[in-house]
């Protein structure tokens, strides 16, 4: 009403009508561009959720079917077997163990012969390798028919002569021999022809010097040949009895699971046959479910049979237990070498464990009920707390993570630890000391890094880190470091070091951001106050950037874990918890991890299965591992933010 | 208050001798020459008031008697002198740390550490190798009694300086500048941030603060000038127009400039 006084404004109406014109699909304009903001925004979170979502909806069912497993390893026997059999599994560690003191002790006395002997026959084949062309057609001549002229064959038979006497003047002759052992090899090789199928004498001299040397050492150190071949032996009559119990387990149990399927095949036909309306589909179906049939196992019977041999069991581990430790009794003071020498202590101590160890999973089978139920509560313990991660397996498959999070939280921290003062320190000095010029050169060189794939990383692992740590390893003057020589050129400290690499990006640029995010102002202040340059910096400028600093360490640390594809070339992959007793130096040993066992188990097994469902459960696992990481980095930052306080 | 001195020139005859001098001083930034000809010398616990318009060079003088300017590349004094005690600021064998010891400063906007209120008073004399704690705790308690906080802060003196209010933090950066117990404390527009009873309590301690240091302070606030300082110099365009007792520069200026600055008749 107004409006219509003023002829320059248009009436109120007009104005809102006008607004109205310009819609699309009945949508205002501005509300369409703010949803579609808003929707893309939402993206991530949606795909986020779906993610979780896949993931749970794969692994956890893994819970309810390692149960089910778990039950049929118990109700068929299995795991009865198993009380025995695993800790005898240290026998053969213990076995080991003596048959190297053995060897060792016996090389004092043999191991001139045996490698005079290993040279010789070395050097034989040397010349044999040399004349192979004119023995081969001499050789073809002589199995020619009809036979070629004899003149031919002595041409031949000359050709070869001169070839081995050149090849054998050609040998190097290694010092080993005296000068008239290496006359007389020359010419048993020179003289050798395809004839020729008994040795010749010096080399059979050679070997008759060994075997004597051999003879005279076994009986230097009779004692310890004795007791390490009745420690060996000692397993034999219990394990006949256990190999009997286990195949009959086995038996049980492969019978329980075929069951399962036919039956769980018959009820899905009958299923279908229900729902289908065709009256001869639906006879074929209902046909082919009652061929379906298998006959059901009687479990309580058959781990009966296995039960029943119980006393029989306890007896012979008993019988076990004494051979043992009589053979400990027996085990000699002395051997050959103070090596030795400390591996047969080694194993004298750990000997009446082991005794005890047996003797107390003897006690334990009478405990054993084959038909207690697994509760869902032990299955979450032997996941999570697992040692043993087993697939594939004729006997039984586990999956225990344990192993898996050892190697992934070892490998991280030696990546953490390395990367940590390198990353930090390069941030402070770009930060604080570098001129612009420097800087410009720094930073984009260290933010390249993050553009290397991580598989040439890897490669680089394989051919470049790996010989330089085995390599740098056997230097005389570096044997004070724990685990030196290394056994294995990838293992953990190898992936360790090319994970450190590649959070280093990471961790300088953050650092180096919250380095830059600390006020001018304290900077003002302190040098106002006559502080050094190194003053300022490491009593204000670092203090206050330290909770960016720390939640740049832990993303670093995020980063680290979640790597897949350097820890599956270079980290060893051996699924096996890494062996603390080493000490530091076990950071030499191989692992596997949590990213490494999904990448290479993944694409193999077969959907669906037990197996399928556990790398499933490993990577919820990984997933939250990942959460938590970022969750304490943005605590960190909040926690620690100095000025916002 | 010592007879008034006419001219700059004058004062540096006159005992004691004064505590800084600039003579002859230009100063730029790179190409540009932000101060001509300077001449000033300021006396011994007396406040000193550096006014002017925005951009004239006042807060790059005061700079220059800390050399805080030398941070800024390019910054340079091209002629003249800058005289701390009789020593010139400038020459080799002067140490930067030991200049700015003698020389605290105190900044517009308050910038304590983000540490306890204690380590941020005790910082400067950490810096300069005090690891005495009686020493520090005496220091910590003096430099707090001058700066009016103590009574309030001795109960949480290990509490973050972070948490006080914005006219005790800028109080506290008073105590910390004063814990090395310069002889100069230069002040750089130290209320320009803080609401009128804050500026209040600050320019209540500048008073006390004079007893036992020199001040030299920025402001923009010509009143506070009034207030405050027994010296005022006027600053325009890089040069020093005016420079005499506040009463007179303020009551009787020398200058049309400055006349025209006072009445706010500025073209």
């Amino acid at each position: 009403m107004n409006s219509s006084q003023t002829p320059s404004r248009p009436p109120l109406r007009s104005v809102l009508l006008r607004s109205r014109k310009h819609t699309i699909l009945g949508f205002d304009p501005q509300k369409l561009i703010k949803y579609f903001f808003g929707s893309n925004a939402s993206v991530a979170i949606i795909v986020l959720v779906l993610i979780m979502v896949f993931l749970m909806r794969e692994g956890v069912d893994f819970l309810p079917t390692y149960q089910r497993e778990l039950q049929t390893y118990r109700r068929a026997g299995l795991e009865f077997c198993d009380i025995i059999d695993q800790p005898l599994q240290r026998n053969q560690a213990l076995s080991s163990s003596l048959r190297q003191a053995l060897s060792a002790s016996l090389e004092t006395l043999s191991k001139t012969a045996r490698d005079r002997r290993d040279a010789a026959f070395q050097l034989k084949r040397q010349v044999e390798d040399k004349t192979a062309r004119p023995r081969e057609s001499l050789t073809q001549a002589l199995e020619k028919t009809p036979p070629p002229a004899p003149d031919q064959i002595e041409v031949l038979r000359r050709e070869l002569k001169e070839a081995a006497t050149s090849a054998a003047k050609s040998l190097e002759y290694p010092d080993l021999f005296t000068a008239a052992e290496r006359e007389q090899l020359q010419r048993e090789f020179a003289a050798l022809t395809p004839e020729s199928t008994d040795m010749p004498p010096l080399l059979q001299a050679l070997v008759a010097e060994f075997s004597a040397k051999d003879r005279e050492a076994r009986t230097k150190f009779a004692a310890l040949v004795t007791a390490q071949e009745e420690f060996e032996e000692a397993t034999e009559p219990l394990q006949e009895v256990l190999d009997e119990l286990k195949a009959k387990a086995l038996e049980t149990k492969e019978k329980a699971v075929e069951f399962e399927a036919l039956e769980t095949n018959r009820l899905r036909l009958l299923e279908a046959a229900a729902k289908e309306t065709d009256a001869e589909e639906k006879a074929s179906l209902t046909k082919e479910a009652e061929a379906s049939v298998a006959e059901p196992v009687n479990m309580e019977e058959r781990t009966k049979e296995i039960t029943e041999r119980t006393a029989e069991l306890r007896e012979q581990v008993e019988k076990y237990a004494g051979v043992v430790e009589k053979a400990a009794a027996e085990l000699p003071q002395e051997a050959g070498t103070e090596a030795a020498r400390r591996l047969i202590n080694e194993v004298r101590a750990d000997i009446p464990a082991h005794a005890r160890e047996m003797r107390a999973a003897a006690a334990r089978l009478d405990g054993w009920r084959w038909d207690k139920p697994v509760s869902i509560f032990s299955v979450i313990g032997a996941f999570f707390f697992g040692t043993q991660w087993i697939t594939n397996s004729s006997w039984q498959d586990f999956f225990g993570f344990v192993p898996l999070l050892t190697g992934s939280l070892v490998i991280a921290a030696i990546a953490i630890v390395i990367a940590t003062p390198v990353s930090v320190v390069a941030a402070i000095y770009t930060n604080q000391f570098a001129s612009d010029r420097e800087k410009e050169i720094i930073k984009p060189i260290i933010e390249f890094i993050q553009a290397i794939p991580s598989v040439v990383l890897g490669f680089i692992g394989i051919s470049l880190v790996g010989n330089l740590i085995k390599d740098v390893s056997e230097w005389s003057w570096l044997q004070w470091v724990p685990g030196f020589p290394i056994q294995e050129r990838l293992n953990m400290f190898n992936a360790g070091c090319l994970l450190a690499f590649m959070a280093v990006p990471t961790m300088f640029s953050l650092s180096e951001d919250a380095l830059n995010n600390v006020p001018r102002a304290y900077i003002d202040a302190s040098d106002a106050l006559g502080a050094t340059k190194l003053q300022t910096v490491f009593r204000v400028i670092v203090p206050a950037g330290i909770s960016g600093i720390l939640s740049a360490i832990l993303l670093g640390l995020g980063r680290v874990v979640g790597e897949t594809m350097v820890v599956l070339l270079v980290a060893g992959n051996r699924i096996a918890i890494p062996d603390f007793s080493a000490g530091p130096g076990v950071i030499f040993h191989p692992a596997h991890t949590l990213t490494g066992i999904i990448a290479q188990e993944l694409g193999e097994v077969s959907r669906g299965s037990s197996h399928w469902q556990a790398l499933f459960m490993v990577g919820i696992v990984l997933f939250a591992i990942s959460l938590l990481v970022n969750w304490c980095a943005r605590a960190v930052a909040r926690r620690f933010e100095p000025h916002k306080a | 208050m010592t007879a008034p001195l006419m001219t700059p020139a004058a004062a540096s005859q006159s005992t004691p001798p004064p505590v800084v001098q600039v003579r002859d001083m230009d100063f730029s930034y790179g190409a540009s020459v932000a101060l001509h000809d300077i001449n000033l010398s300021v006396e011994y616990h007396r406040v000193t008031a550096l006014i002017g318009p925005s951009g004239c060079g006042k807060s790059t003088l005061l700079r220059c008697i800390n050399r805080m300017n030398d941070r800024v590349t390019g910054a340079r004094v091209t002629r003249g002198e800058v005289l701390v005690k009789g020593k010139n600021i400038h020459d080799a064998d002067v140490d930067l740390t030991q200049l700015r010891k003698q020389v605290g400063m105190v900044f517009q906007k308050s910038n304590p550490f983000p540490k306890t209120i204690y380590e941020n008073v005790a910082y400067g004399l950490r810096i300069h190798g005090e690891k005495n704690k009686s020493v520090l705790d005496e220091a910590v308690e003096r430099s707090l009694t001058h700066a009016a906080l103590w009574e309030d802060l001795k109960d949480r003196l290990h509490t973050s300086a972070l948490a006080l209010s914005g006219g005790q933090q800028q109080r506290l950066c008073i105590a910390r500048a004063i814990a090395t117990v310069p002889d100069v404390l230069l002040m750089d527009e130290p209320c320009s941030a803080l609401d009128p009873i804050s500026t209040l309590k600050i320019e209540e301690l500048m008073h006390q603060l004079a007893k036992e240091f020199t001040v030299v302070i920025v402001t923009h606030n010509m009143q506070q000038a009034v207030r405050v300082s027994d010296y005022t110099a006027f600053l325009h365009l890089g040069k020093l127009v005016e420079f005499a007792p506040t009463e007179e520069l303020f009551t009787n200026p020398r200058e049309r400039l400055t006349e025209s600055y006072l009445r706010g008749t500025f073209s």
